[in-house]
């Protein structure tokens, strides 16, 4: 179906048109970024007179995004190591082991996807609440943990069901427990997935501003996202600064994205197409 | 060893199953405790919440007096309206990436560059988008500057109460086209190239061959688009609504989820809050049975 010259081009140029608008927001924000305050006042769309990171740096000591990058980095480093961790072991159980209730319990799991936080937020403040992990790094990774959990036991199951059973029944003959099959066979050979689940797992923790605004109260434990909505009160009046703190928060997720897209859209996709 | 044979495959199977038995249960107890505990306990609570009071009546069983105070509250009636309106979007937001994925599929030059760019919207935060939007659409902004160079008068993109809620959607089928995208794209893959092949020896045009071939072979693919597209409306706006416009101007751009989050912290109505969330999971379920179905069809390979 390779269609030639001219029809080529009707739809060739629309979609390079578009491909423009999806990333010159992105652009726009960086020369905004780039430039002083006067010069964003004359002219919103000139370019920057030099490149210097002088607003990003400004950005930077003059709030506390180094605070709250440490918050961001704490919670989304705990929340994935522990999805990843819970998640592969479920997934392995419901995938290669055969016990009662698993078809039920699966069903539960992914129940669970149909339930969005804002639908639980009352009751979850309270329990969290009463069991005093409210405003605490803990509470944001437990809450992290439980509203991307079922996502990734999903991920993670379907995965490992296409492990042939012929690999685990080696490993058993081997002399291989169960659990000792999780740890020398299913670990290393779900690296692939592990690495597709973490990686959304850390987007969707480092992205979040509704659970974090829910469970971090105090200005100390702010994370990036919450921290840059308070950037746009503070900085009304000097919208280069505000870029540049805005910059500074989209950097990490323009790097991995640079790195991993691969990864992120296999995991994406990877409901999508079943059955 | 000195153990007859028989005797050692039996011992070792008793022990093979109960340790087997044991192990599935440690493996899937934490994950199970964590959902139950954290997303089914949490759910049932909210039910009954809403079904108690607020301030003096906190506790006490008031029926369905929440759900009434809300569909007399104004405010929450935007919220279902503007539910209206993300109804109304969706059809868009589903064709549109439909479209320029049965493009990049029919091989435009440069496809994998397209797909990147188109994608990376959706890797970021809300509160970066919404940020960035919002220098973009301020009335000074940059957006009615070049209106003003083309003689067009300013936009109040974010502060006219009938045109925000229009930017913010706007915002986000923008942010997140992406992601149907590269679902459709992964769907086309799953195509199965003979029939297009067929399809054109019999001389089908693009349109025949996109109405007979692609979409029948890609229901499910497509299904799916639209279930996940208004899930993601449903509850992935929150940070766009915070940022962009805080619900302004005068609760023109209230969605249920910013609705539910205002209600239980500022107004600190958890009861009436969890009534809305009820409202919400409702709306949500209406969305998900056609996802309900999908889910079944997983669990099947299990």
């Amino acid at each position: 179906m390779r269609r030639s010259g001219f029809g080529r081009w009707v739809v060739a140029i629309p979609m390079c048109l578009l491909a423009l608008a999806t990333i010159y927001p992105m652009v726009f924000t960086l020369n905004v970024a780039m430039k002083s305050r006067r010069e964003y006042v004359l002219d919103r769309f000139s370019l920057a007179d030099h490149l210097t990171a002088a607003n990003i740096a400004d950005a930077w000591n003059s709030s506390g995004l180094g605070r709250y990058t440490f918050n961001s980095v704490l919670v989304t480093a705990g929340s994935v190591a522990l999805l990843l961790l819970l998640g592969s072991m479920a997934g392995y159980a419901f995938s290669q082991l055969t016990f009662r209730g698993r078809r039920w319990l699966f069903l539960v799991c992914l129940g669970a996807l149909m339930i969005p936080f804002q639908v639980i937020m009352v009751p979850f403040f309270r329990v969290l609440g009463q069991i005093h992990l409210l405003d605490t790094h803990v509470g944001l990774i437990l809450a992290y943990t439980g509203q991307f959990l079922p996502f990734t036991i999903f991920l993670m199951t379907s995965f490992y069901s296409r492990i042939p059973a012929e690999i685990v029944e080696a490993a058993r003959v081997d002399g291989s427990t169960t659990l000792g099959v999780y740890r020398r066979i299913m670990l290393p050979l779900g690296r692939p997935a592990l690495l597709s689940v973490g990686i959304l797992n850390a987007l969707f923790c480092w992205n979040d501003v509704l659970i974090s605004l829910l469970v971090m109260q105090s200005e100390q434990h702010r994370t990036l996202m919450v921290g840059v909505t308070a950037l746009r009160g503070q900085y009304s009046d000097n919208i280069p600064l505000f870029a540049g703190g805005v910059l500074v928060a989209a950097l990490p997720v323009i790097a991995i994205y640079l790195f991993f897209q691969r990864q992120i859209t296999d995991g994406v996709t990877a409901g999508s197409t079943k059955g | 060893m000195a153990v007859p044979a028989a005797r050692r495959t039996t011992a070792a199977r008793r022990w093979h199953l109960s340790e087997h038995k044991i192990a599935a249960l440690v493996l899937v107890t934490p994950a199970l405790l964590i959902i139950v505990g954290l997303r089914i306990v949490p759910l049932v609570l909210g039910a009954q919440y809403s079904l108690t009071g607020d301030g003096d009546r906190n506790g006490l069983f008031v029926g369905l007096a929440n759900y009434r105070t809300l569909l007399d509250d104004p405010v929450f009636r935007t919220a279902l309206r503007n539910v209206g309106l993300l109804f109304l979007a969706l059809p868009v937001a589903v064709a549109v990436p439909g479209l320029l994925a049965t493009f990049l599929f029919l091989k435009v030059p440069g496809h994998r560059f397209y797909r990147s760019v188109y994608f990376f919207p959706v890797v970021l935060s809300p509160v970066i988008i919404g940020a960035i939007f919002n220098i973009l659409l301020s009335f000074d902004g940059p957006l009615n500057q070049l209106l003003g160079k083309a003689g067009i008068a300013p936009v109040d993109w974010l502060g006219n109460s009938h045109i925000a809620i229009l930017s913010v959607i706007g915002v986000h089928v923008w942010a997140t086209f992406g992601m149907a995208l590269v679902i459709f794209m992964a769907g086309f893959s799953t195509l199965d190239q003979s029939l297009l092949d067929a399809a054109r020896c019999d001389g089908a045009t693009l349109p025949q061959t996109v109405w007979h071939v692609v979409i029948p072979e890609l229901s499910r693919t497509i299904q799916f688009v639209f279930v996940t597209t208004m899930i993601g409306m449903l509850t992935g706006m929150f940070g766009l609504v915070y940022v962009m416009t805080a619900g302004g101007p005068g609760g023109a751009t209230y969605l249920p989820e910013f609705y539910i989050w205002v209600t239980q912290g500022q107004m600190n109505s958890p009861a009436l809050a969890s009534a809305a969330s009820m409202v919400l999971f409702v709306l949500m379920l209406l969305v998900g049975l056609a996802q309900i179905r999908l889910i079944k069809r997983a669990t099947k390979e299990v």
